[in-house]
């Protein structure tokens, strides 16, 4: 202990570099863990958190819900597939809105038919809405109260919505979303695109009947029903275009990122171990078990990896509450520990190696001399 | 050797080799001042050996240090080879050390990773390679004749012998032809039989090039081979 | 200078491992670009491969080209704006499409079905005939060959593929380049409401002069109808593209601090080994200016060395992904660009060094 701290006292100039390296990577790492997270989920955090366990599109639409558009006799067939209990008519597109007084943005307006089927599963504020005209927002976006109005294309009628309620991770295509009844969410399409058929179904949502698992429940659609895809709420989310790429690309950096940091460390412990060699054969000649430089030299390794991961953490922590573009970071300890634990673990695997050299010292040698020029 | 650098000069014999004036050196640490050279008055014949003899503390580290142009007195006047270095800045020093003054230390002297031949050819390097390299190597690999590490030329310092490798270090210093070489404990890592040969040889080839030299020492052996024996202590010096 | 060269060749191994570290980070600089770089490559194609000064929608679709709407009598304005040589119109339209032979399969390939007047780089000045389009070859990815039918959305929208063409995807998606008529026709067919005879989405304007001129006498022809972007500007505001410029830029820019890092320690670590090898380096002659420059060469040697083989790691990950899984491209220029700046980086690194260097003091060499 004593000499591990005196050690690191002494050199805490390189130390601090040590540590300052394993910082930097370590706020990398957390960063873009929180951005492929936050990525993923304004991508898709509207599919993901909300309550119907099976979404059905047309199988044109690659899954993604504007593109999707189901015909009468589709809808007709689904609701007869045995299994399917309550079912809900969702309707989805993308105006231009003005927030309150703020200035013009994109808004996805999502619309069912059943107040109690494809709505946000929990809200952070408000209340869930009670009459046409009403929504819940995405708790980024919106706050309870805003008036949010549609800006109408040449031909079409304005028309707006009052937030009664906000709910977390609901955003769709990285966009402010807002969840309402059918009617309002139509009439918000009108009002954006005239021309469009008034009656159009984007997807239909199910809720299985009890007993009947989702999984299976989506191959008997797909089987009994032409040119749609069912899926459940989780492979929606997942299988969202784009998302794959996503978790791939950076599934690539984090390995190079969680390599980097071992490699570093290992490598400084060697060096130092080498230089010390003597030191060290002077120690062992004196009477030090090979137990206390063992456990001089873990001690050093996880104090590094230790503050470095700190430091890492505290540089990342002001920069997850900010948004990088529209994207809002959110701080998730799960993922930090995970990751610390991860890190120490792979740090004290790469000092192996210079734990093999320190025990490999013969203390005999402090007399036979060696070394000099 | 008045006005020249000494490379391939002609000696003259009226010239000293060192030449120190009331040198003194002193360091400020912190409130104190602390004298590590008093007063030196030495003079060094262009041929002369001298042994420098004195108890650890005595200061005949920091004046080794000003004769070999590593460090400037604080006061008195230092000429080195008829050239006055007293007032010399830290690069005319640096320049004047690779060009006019020779060094073996006691403990580390070779660039581990170099041949022998390479350690002499090491100062040539440093200076930009001003000379001839075809000639600079031709005096390294003559040097090496004479000092009989011929067969040695390609091995590296962790494949010779102390003796040898004390021989290489002697050969670097003389390289540059200086008109002085510093020699510091050259024995103390040999045992009895090497040590009297290696003084034995800096002895000869100082002669043969009638070049001067101050060895520094514990070592009675040595004083015998020098021409004169100085001593220093408390930082006072008389020669 | 030579000797530190000479300490590089005769002692590797002491220099292996950092050399193995940056070389990772080379990777990593490399396949942060390359991702960056294919991610921008496929949503900017089709604007980028335009042969074309401005890019015109209206200005209440605030830039955005899937809501724009430019009808005939707009178009005519910008058309007559001073300096105005030529105008295209553009359409297009987000499908998905399945081959001919298998019209009922699940696996749809997805497109953007483009119609277009103003050739762009690579098409012919005439478009194809209508029901023909000339396809980005990036499809092949998907086992699509010059030649094959796709059938376009739910309403199997027949189309022929008479050619093929380079580096013209957007938003992510391969492009089917065809006429206006042909945009128009199968929007009828599958998005009814959204088809309008004689409007395009975007027009495509070449004219004389600066583009930024060119552009605001566009807005002024058409009294602010139409918002008019120089075609940069326009590749700019595509959906994501200047998020994911910067935040990539952002991380790179932090890896490569992490790299400046990792080779300021590692030259510490090394120089404190020397201490008395430059001690008595110095004290023969040796100038700090000379012994620093050795540690920036052999910086430099490493460093380059671990770029050239981070370049071909890089280059062996841009082989094994395969195509359409990531959008991953490599190019020489983004190499080039990692390597810089890994040098650079090193180059800095070392000059934490240079304070102990400087330090060194030659008379220690004695009585040492």
């Amino acid at each position: 202990m004593f000499l591990a701290l005196t050690e690191m006292r002494r050199a805490w100039g390189r130390f601090v570099l040590l540590a300052g390296s394993v910082a930097l990577l370590v706020f990398l790492i957390l960063f873009q863990q929180a951005l492929q997270d936050a990525l993923v989920t304004a991508f898709i955090g509207a599919v993901r958190n909300q309550d119907a366990p099976v979404i059905v599109y047309s199988v044109d639409a690659q899954r993604t819900l504007q593109a999707s558009q189901l015909d009468r006799q589709q809808i007709d067939g689904i609701r007869g597939v045995r299994g399917v209990g309550a079912t809900a008519r969702v309707v989805q597109g993308t105006s231009t809105v003005r927030i309150g007084n703020g200035d013009l943005t994109d808004a996805a307006i999502i619309g069912t038919d059943d107040s109690s089927l494809f709505v946000p599963l929990e809200l952070s504020g408000g209340r869930r809405p009670s009459a046409h005209g009403e929504a819940v927002g995405s708790d980024v976006d919106f706050e309870v109260g805003d008036r949010v109005e549609v800006i109408p294309a040449p031909g079409g009628e304005a028309t707006s919505l009052r937030v009664v309620g906000v709910a977390p991770e609901i955003q769709l295509n990285v966009t402010p979303t807002l969840f309402t009844d059918d009617v309002t969410a139509a009439a918000a399409r009108r009002a954006v695109n005239p021309g469009a058929p008034g009656d159009l179904t984007n997807a239909l949502a199910v809720q299985p009947e009890k007993g009947v698992e989702a999984a299976s429940l989506t191959g008997r659609i797909q089987d009994a029903v032409p040119d749609v895809e069912a899926l459940t709420r989780e492979d929606a989310a997942t299988r969202a275009p784009g998302v794959d790429q996503v978790q791939q690309s950076f599934r690539v950096i984090f390995l190079l990122y969680a390599l980097v940091v071992p490699l570093v460390t290992g490598l400084f412990f060697l060096i130092l171990t080498l230089q010390k060699s003597r030191s060290l054969t002077l120690l062992r000649a004196v009477g030090a078990r090979p137990a206390v430089l063992v456990r001089s030299l873990l001690l050093q390794v996880v104090a590094v990896l230790v503050i470095g991961i700190a430091v890492g953490l505290a540089l990342f922590l002001p920069v997850s509450s900010l948004r990088v573009g529209s994207l809002p970071l959110r701080f998730d300890g799960t993922v930090v520990v995970v990751w610390a634990t991860a890190l120490i673990v792979l740090g004290l695997l790469s000092a192996l190696v210079s734990l093999r050299r320190v025990l490999r010292i013969d203390p005999i040698e402090a007399t036979t001399g060696g070394g000099g020029l | 050797m008045s006005g020249t650098d000494g490379k391939g000069g002609e000696v003259t014999s009226t010239e000293p080799a060192l030449r120190m004036e009331g040198v003194r050196k002193t360091y400020q640490v912190g409130d104190e001042e602390v004298v590590a050279l008093d007063h030196a008055d030495l003079t060094v014949a262009s041929d002369e050996i001298v042994a420098l003899v004195g108890p650890s503390g005595s200061g005949k580290t920091t004046l080794c240090s000003i004769a070999g142009a590593l460090l400037s007195p604080t006061a008195g006047k230092v000429v080195v080879g008829g050239r006055d270095i007293t007032e010399f800045s830290a690069r005319e020093l640096t320049e004047f050390r690779r060009t006019s003054v020779g060094f073996v230390f006691q403990s580390v002297n070779l660039v581990p990773f170099l041949t022998a031949r390479e350690n002499l050819l090491v100062v040539d390097e440093l200076g930009g390679r001003k000379g001839d390299a075809k000639a600079a190597r031709a005096r390294a690999d003559q040097l090496l004749e004479e000092l009989g590490l011929s067969d040695r030329a390609g091995n590296l310092p962790g494949q010779l012998s102390g003796g040898q490798r004390q021989r290489v270090a002697i050969g670097r210093a003389l390289m540059n032809d200086p008109g002085l070489v510093l020699f510091d404990e050259p024995t103390s890592a040999l045992d009895s039989h090497l040590g009297e040969q290696v003084v034995r040889l800096i002895r000869d080839e100082m002669k043969r090039r009638g070049t001067a030299a101050i060895i520094v020492t514990h070592d009675q052996r040595i004083t015998g081979y020098a021409d004169r024996t100085v001593e220093i202590e408390d930082g006072v010096v008389e020669g | 200078m030579r000797l530190a060269l000479r300490e590089l060749r005769r002692r590797p191994g002491r220099f292996v491992a950092a050399t193995a570290i940056l070389a990772l980070i080379a990777v990593l600089l490399m396949f942060l670009g390359g991702l960056l770089d294919g991610l921008l490559d496929s949503s900017t194609g089709a604007y980028r491969a335009q042969q074309a000064d401005v890019v015109a929608y209206s200005t209440s679709a605030r830039r955005s080209l899937p809501r724009s709407r430019i009808p005939e009598d707009l178009r005519a304005l910008a058309a007559k704006a001073e300096g105005v040589t030529a105008v295209g119109g553009l359409g297009t339209l987000q499908v998905a499409a399945r081959p001919s032979d298998e019209p009922q399969t699940r696996d749809l390939i997805s497109t953007v079905l483009i119609g277009y007047e103003l050739a762009p780089r690579g098409l012919p000045s005439e478009p194809p005939p209508l029901g023909s389009v000339i396809a980005d070859s990036s499809i092949t990815a998907d086992g699509v060959r010059e030649g094959d039918t796709l059938l376009l959305g739910a309403g199997r929208v027949p189309v022929k593929i008479v050619g093929l063409v380079d580096d013209t995807r957007y938003a992510g998606q391969a492009s089917l380049w065809g006429s206006l008529e042909t945009w128009r026709t199968v929007t009828q067919q599958l998005r009814p409401g959204q088809a309008a005879p004689d409007a395009v989405q975007a027009l495509v304007i070449r004219a004389d002069g600066s583009p930024e001129r060119a552009a605001s006498r566009v807005e002024e022809a058409t009294d602010g109808a139409l918002e008019a972007l120089t075609l940069d500007e326009a590749i700019d505001a595509i959906p994501g593209v200047s998020q994911q410029r910067s935040t990539f830029n952002q991380i790179i820019g932090v890896t490569v601090l992490v790299a400046l890092v990792v080779v300021a320690l590692f030259f510490a670590l090394v120089t404190v080994e020397r201490i008395s090898l430059y001690g008595v380096l110095k004290a023969v002659g040796a100038s700090s200016g000379t012994l620093f420059a050795g540690v920036v060469v052999q910086a430099v040697v490493v460093t380059a060395v671990a770029a050239a083989i981070g370049a071909g790691l890089a280059a062996l990950l841009d082989v094994a992904i395969p195509p359409g899984s990531i959008p991953f491209a490599l190019s020489a220029s983004r190499l080039v660009l990692s390597a810089a700046l890994l040098l650079v980086a090193s180059v800095v690194g070392c000059a934490f060094s240079l304070r102990r260097v400087l330090r060194v003091d030659p008379a220690a060499a004695i009585g040492a």
